[in-house]
């Protein structure tokens, strides 16, 4: 018997230790970060007089040709993009090394994906690419961690007035500029089969679940995800936002009348036809054939447009009815940025590099090779870009859409009202309480 | 009475198989789906059936003829074979080296020393990982296969317990015997120790080879510039998974999962031997 006690406090002692070692831990990363902060500020300082000092004389010569008259060594840069950026990334590199034939280059390509760029960067911000491409939602987190340098000045065109308003406005914190703009195209919108529905049957999700049933097939959307089920609240006029100390929510799900939308999004999956669904299923069944409609963003163009072949069509998210007012469906809009790492050795180069990414050619040449929408006005206005199926119901959408700025908390209350909505509210629990508690969870302080 | 008896050791076995049977089952479902999963012609991940719709040897030829950025399997087990080899190697002997001085040897503080590393030891290795981390950077040995075998096999000594038990049970006239005929303590170590212990031995060989095999958490901190040929098998594979390619890697993914088992069972095949070789009972007389 005392064994077995002794045996239950040794393994409480040592569950309690993992679990404290956690917390250190984290603790260092956190005093890493601010350490790595107050370097950047720092070195940034030099970097930032550089960058004054080319300017200064940019009146008298091109500021391209002082870099690279003030260029000796080897430049050695790390650039990262994601997986499936990589051939097109290559391709861009070595145009950009052409470019300018009078500096060796030693110029590093790493994968990383653009969704989870912000946490191996800021793991540790020194050890990171000189050049990276990350996606928006994570720029206050970088700009705080010091992982992103402003973009103060600009060599070849200007970041801020070729690029549409809100991918700028995206790119920008506190009114400075940090990144720039890639794509514009990482939100939402609706894809369907034209076999199916007519134009107008798209225009409201309940006849689009009439039509649906009629024909036996299912509409697909991830309701268990914030980042879709936000299109329901914010759509009906509830608002989610972010305050202004960066990381806590402001959200009014629980407002009276809120609760007509919760009803609305169990009256509507009731049927079976609107389905709640991960994105890797949604991939299987349109191909499949049972899905004939889903929400899902560019990346899933490609899939659709195999399966349904010229009856593929995408147009903005329908209307949805809740307690008796038509409501359009609102979304979150995204878009890829570029940005460029203060710790950098080259920390010119790596700008000019950046620019040369985000460029109007290179993003006409993203468009083309990889169908993702540009930020570029120009190259968006360009008659292909506006042929896009996917593109256009974007652009159709971005009316109704919102830049996704929303702290860390949202996510987990959200995908569980979406779960317990989506299966018809299983346990009966009042609405307005549902409401709260998850407004509550969403609200909370980060500690 | 005795038919009654029957019965019931009768009901009682059918019982205890059905259930070991229920075991099996889930134990080996999942292992089957991936083994199955890496035939199949989709290449996304197919919730809807178990067994593929279209069987196809093309996920195996990919992990092998056709690297692209995201697949480069052979690079990637070079690297993690080199890693792995390695570390087996400093680990072993370092595992030996103190299970023998533990166990045979007699010195002032040997009881405090042993319970302070085997307390230390209990501490999950995860715990000092960003400290390493940092430490290692400074020698500028992170993103370094170096780096990793130093990280891998550093701490590989403190794992002596099970290894010093086995040698306290070769008896110490053995030892004795050799000491009195004048061998020195290296030459009682490599010439009568080791060969008695080659159970143990081929028990360290595998722990130390398996550890560094299938890692991923120390890997993926410390190779983190993002350049797919320095990465390990796990890195590689588990960069597959990323939203946008598990719909067209996931079948690979698969197939890497099945072949990254094969040196495992192939160093067990050769290892297993030694277990049922090294008795060492017979071994003192009188």
């Amino acid at each position: 018997m005392k064994k077995k006690v002794l045996a239950t406090l040794l393994a409480t002692a040592m569950v309690a230790g993992s679990l404290a070692g956690c917390g250190s831990s984290s603790d260092t990363t956190a005093t890493e970060d601010t350490a790595a902060t107050e370097e950047t500020t720092e070195e940034a300082a030099p970097a930032e007089e550089a960058e004054a000092s080319t300017e200064e004389s940019a009146d008298a010569a091109d500021p391209v040709a002082n870099l690279i008259a003030a260029t000796t060594d080897t430049v050695t840069l790390t650039v990262w993009a994601s997986e499936e950026d990589q051939d097109l990334t290559t391709q861009l590199l070595e145009e950009f090394k052409a470019a300018y034939p009078d500096v060796t280059f030693d110029i590093t390509l790493g994968a990383e994906s653009e969704s989870t760029a912000k946490d191996t960067i800021l793991t540790d911000v020194e050890a990171a690419a000189d050049v990276y491409a990350f996606a928006d939602d994570q720029i206050n987190e970088l700009v705080q961690a010091g992982a992103l340098q402003e973009v103060a000045a600009t060599y070849t065109y200007d970041v801020a007035t070729e690029n549409a308003a809100g991918s700028v406005e995206a790119a920008s914190v506190d009114g400075k500029l940090y990144a720039y703009p890639m794509t514009a195209d990482n939100g939402y919108f609706m894809f369907y089969d034209s076999s199916v529905f007519t134009e107008d049957d798209v225009q409201s999700l309940e006849k689009m679940i009439e039509v649906a049933e009629a024909a036996g097939k299912k509409i697909a959307m991830d309701i268990s995800n914030g980042w879709y089920l936000y299109a329901f609240f914010q759509g009906a006029g509830y608002g989610l936002s972010l305050n202004d100390d960066g990381v806590t929510n402001t959200c009014t799900w629980n407002a009276a009348g809120a609760t007509d939308v919760a009803q609305a999004i169990i009256d509507l999956t009731a049927s079976g036809v609107l389905v709640d669904m991960s994105d890797e299923d949604m991939a299987t069944q349109i191909a499949e054939g049972t899905v004939v409609a889903c929400v899902n963003g560019t990346w899933r163009a490609e899939t659709a447009e195999t399966a349904w072949g010229e009856n593929y069509a995408a147009t903005k998210l329908p209307t949805f009815n809740a307690g008796g007012t038509d409501y359009q469906m609102s979304s979150y809009s995204g878009y890829k940025l570029i940005g460029v790492n203060p710790h950098s050795a080259n920390i010119g180069w790596a700008m000019l590099l950046a620019e040369y990414l985000t460029n109007e050619a290179s993003q006409t040449v993203r468009f083309e090779a990889r169908g993702l929408g540009p930020a570029n006005t120009a190259a968006a206005a360009s008659e292909a870009v506006q042929a896009n199926p996917a593109i256009s119901a974007l652009a159709a959408q971005a009316a109704y859409a919102t830049p996704q700025r929303v702290g860390g908390n949202f996510w987990s209350p959200a995908e569980t009202l979406g779960q317990i909505l989506a299966s018809g509210n299983p346990d009966g629990t009042d609405l307005q309480t549902l409401l709260d508690t998850t407004v509550e969870g969403i609200t909370a302080p980060v500690e | 009475m005795n038919n009654f008896s029957r019965v019931k050791k009768k009901v009682n076995s059918v019982l205890r198989h059905v259930f070991l049977l229920l075991l099996v089952v889930i134990w080996l479902v999942p292992i089957l789906w991936l083994f199955v999963t890496s035939f199949s012609g989709y290449k996304g991940i197919n919730t809807s059936h178990f067994f593929p719709e279209t069987w196809t040897l093309d996920n195996y030829a990919q992990l092998f003829f056709r690297s692209d950025s995201i697949v480069q399997y052979n690079r990637w087990f070079m690297n993690t074979l080199v890693i792995a080899i390695f570390t087996c190697i400093i680990s072993t002997i370092l595992v030996l080296m103190v299970s023998f001085t533990m166990s045979k040897l007699r010195f002032p503080g040997r009881k405090q020393l042993m319970s302070f590393s085997i307390i230390l030891n209990m501490f999950p290795g995860v715990l000092s990982m960003i400290a390493v981390y940092f430490t290692l950077k400074t020698f500028g040995l992170t993103n370094s296969h170096v780096g990793m075998i130093i990280v891998y096999s550093a701490g590989a000594g403190l794992g002596f317990l099970i290894c010093k038990g086995f040698m306290d049970t070769i008896s110490v006239s053995l030892s004795e015997a050799a000491r009195l005929e004048g061998a020195s303590e290296a030459k009682i170590f490599w010439k009568i120790i080791i060969p008695l212990s080659k159970p143990i031995i081929v028990y360290t060989v595998i722990n130390a080879f398996l550890m560094p095999w299938g890692d991923f958490v120390f890997a993926k901190l410390m190779l983190n510039s993002g350049v797919a040929t320095d990465w390990t098998v796990a890195i590689g594979l588990f960069n597959m998974l990323g939203k946008s390619m598990i719909n067209k890697y996931f079948s690979v993914f698969c197939a890497g999962g099945v072949i990254i088992s094969i040196p495992i069972s192939i160093l067990f095949v050769i290892m297993q031997k030694f277990y049922v070789e090294g008795i060492t009972g017979g071994s003192v007389k009188g």
